[in-house]
């Protein structure tokens, strides 16, 4: 499904109500090029799994936990050069998990993701503006269909 | 000689203090992967309620893997840190030598399984000879289903112990006809059984070195994968 934001408070709204559903272990991938809100996004999972913490992107330190109402990774894979690296520090621990796990950069590290997961990319809209974004949400596997419940 | 060992291999941690023939006592939680919080604890508990500080030990053993990334690392630099604060030995023996000595004497082959996550398990096949442990296999990281004919050809009663049953016993039940699993009881690792393999070691003057002992994670390099997955050939074939 796709929805068009002209704001980042839209990206955010968004965000809060994918978090909102999410159960126990889901996965989510995140993908889009730098500046197009990938962190807002996070921010409203955030808001969703009702987290306090301020949000801010694990570019450097790769990995940030939060608690909520479900705990949370939140990955930021920009900096990876392999794979490996990543399943190093025991990935598949993290996202194997309870917790709710969001990877940012995830097409850096294919590989490594499961199956069934959320998909979430946003893209800038120039034609239309500077703060227009495209947001497109699909998922794979069953256990995601709650996503179709999403609207703006 | 007394040891301490721990093993954080798995969900379990667990610690005992071994002084030759006689458990001194051992301490187990099998329950959410909480190593860095409860390890030192339990260390220190099972020390004061034996009478006993670190300075009565006399070497160390630790679970040396496969399993858990996080858990192995931290059993590692804990007996590290002990190993070397206290200027004694330390000795890494497998998590899996370990669970497969819960089942001592048991006749035919024993095969212990972690979950490795992926449908995948750490695993290695083992069997009393002599009234001695013995591994038939290399440690692994394969399939269930790469598993089950390893276990068939050896055409012999076979005992699995694990954290990987309860996912795969359904499977293993489908698949292979004389087969037992552990009771619960003795269906997680405890330190007493890695001590014990252990101690003989240390006894017979063999132990790591604190600068180069690592855990053994087991995966097949980048290199494997993708040649494996470009002619779908097994590299080792």
């Amino acid at each position: 499904m796709e929805f068009l934001v002209n704001n980042e408070n839209m990206t955010i709204e968004i965000g809060k109500k994918l978090g909102s559903l999410l159960n126990k272990g889901d996965v989510i991938c995140l993908n889009g090029d730098l500046g197009t809100g990938k962190t807002h996004f996070t921010k409203g999972i955030a808001k969703g799994l009702l987290i306090d913490d301020y949000i801010t992107s694990p570019t450097f330190n790769i990995v940030n936990e939060y608690e909520g109402r479900l705990k949370l990774y939140h990955f930021d894979v920009y900096r990876v050069n392999d794979p490996d690296e990543i399943y190093a520090i025991g990935f598949d621990e993290y996202i194997f998990s309870d917790a709710v796990s969001i990877i940012e950069w995830s097409n850096y590290i294919e590989e490594l993701i499961p199956d069934e997961h959320i998909s979430v990319t946003i893209e800038k809209l120039p034609e239309k503006g500077i703060n227009f974004r495209k947001i497109v949400i699909n998922h794979f596997g069953n256990r995601y269909n709650y996503v179709k419940g999403i609207t703006l | 000689m007394r040891i301490l060992s721990i093993d954080s291999a798995t969900e379990a941690a667990s610690c005992s203090v071994i002084e030759d023939d006689n458990l001194l006592g051992e301490i187990t939680f099998n329950y959410k992967k909480q190593h860095s919080v409860i390890l030192m604890t339990i260390i220190d508990n099972l020390l004061k309620n034996i009478n006993k500080t670190i300075n009565d030990i006399d070497g160390f053993v630790v679970s040396k893997g496969p399993g858990s990334f996080t858990g192995l690392r931290i059993g590692m630099a804990t007996v590290k840190g002990l190993s070397q604060g206290t200027n004694k030995p330390f000795v890494s023996v497998s998590s899996l030598d370990s669970l497969a000595y819960n089942l001592a004497y048991t006749d035919g082959i024993i095969c212990p399984i972690l979950n490795a996550l992926r449908g995948n398990v750490y695993t290695a096949i083992y069997c009393f000879d002599d009234n001695k442990l013995k591994r038939l296999t290399e440690y692994m990281v394969i399939s269930l289903d790469e598993l089950i004919p390893l276990i068939k050809e050896k055409n012999k009663p076979v005992t699995f112990i694990g954290d990987g049953i309860p996912l795969f016993k359904e499977k293993i039940k489908d698949s292979i006809s004389n087969v037992k699993f552990a009771p619960t009881s003795l269906n997680f690792v405890r330190a007493s059984a890695l001590g014990e393999l252990g101690l003989e070691r240390l006894l017979e003057g063999e132990y790591d070195d604190l600068y180069t002992s690592a855990p053994i994670y087991i995966r097949k390099s980048q290199a494997e994968r993708e040649y494996e997955k470009r002619t779908g050939k097994d590299i080792n074939e």
